[in-house]
């Protein structure tokens, strides 16, 4: 049906979602997108998205003191780290974008912190996938879910953006978070 | 009849391929479709997946740009 609608490059994937190997997203089309309206400016999409990252700083912060493991405990901090290194390069970026020179703390002002990356607040991700805190596994792992609803998200946003700029930043976002997901893949595999 | 559609080959791909596509292209550049049903893709679904359904695709086909390249599950 698609090949004979001149959509010229159709490539079928053998064994459909069961065949896919990577990271999936979950949740419908719409879940998160009430984040975003899509009529962001460049602007006010960095100040989303530095939102979902600082969510997500928040909620890796929040676990240390809920865990007794020192692994579990060191892990969550490097998670943190990694999440206000996210938020340097988003933050980076309004400053190209604006031209403004707002210090952090100004601009994190402006910031509101509701949900972590993917639309659900750190709650709704615990209740969901109800993992064991203690296991290093399980925090790479519920870390890169969270990282692929990221990206799911994103890209979900992009295409439903006015703004060809907004559109842009959002793919720019969205690729990062893909090296995310790629750096969290390498920290699986030392655990 | 539409003949092109019996004359343009769709190649089945691995997921290894499908990764590689995916980085190889830009996600403005790329499309991931998923033409299962609703709660199919709510339980989960490749990250940028566009939803249309197959009872829906025929009237909602113009919603693929037919530039870039397409992957379909």
């Amino acid at each position: 049906m698609l090949a004979g609608k001149g959509i010229n490059e159709v490539y079928n994937l053998s064994g459909g979602i069961r065949g896919w190997n990577g990271q999936v997203a979950f949740g419908q089309e719409e879940l998160g997108l009430s984040l975003f309206t899509g009529n962001e400016t460049p602007e006010e999409t960095l100040v989303v998205a530095y939102s979902l990252e600082a969510g997500l700083h928040d909620f890796y912060l929040s676990m240390i003191p809920r865990v007794k493991s020192s692994d579990a405990k060191n892990l969550f901090e490097k998670l943190s780290e990694i999440e206000i290194r996210h938020q340097d390069s988003i933050f980076k970026e309004y400053l190209e974008i604006t031209g403004k020179s707002s210090n952090r703390k100004e601009f994190e002002k402006t910031v509101i912190v509701k949900a972590v990356e993917g639309g659900l607040t750190s709650e709704e991700y615990a209740d969901m996938f109800r993992p064991d805190w203690e296991s290093t596994k399980d925090i790479v792992d519920i870390a890169m879910s969270i990282e692929a609803q990221a990206l799911d998200l994103y890209l979900r946003v992009s295409n439903q953006s006015v703004d060809p700029k907004s559109k842009k930043v959002l793919l720019q976002i969205a690729s990062e978070e893909r090296i995310h997901l790629t750096q969290l893949g390498k920290l699986m595999e030392q655990i | 009849m539409r003949w092109k559609q019996f004359l343009t080959p769709v190649k089945s791909i691995g997921a290894g391929e499908g990764h590689r596509l995916i980085e190889k292209n830009p996600s403005e550049e790329m499309t991931i479709l998923d033409v299962r049903q609703p709660g199919e893709y709510k339980a989960q679904h490749i990250p940028g997946a566009k939803l249309i359904p197959l009872p829906d695709l025929h009237e909602r086909i113009a919603e693929v740009d037919p530039n870039k390249p397409t992957i379909v599950y």
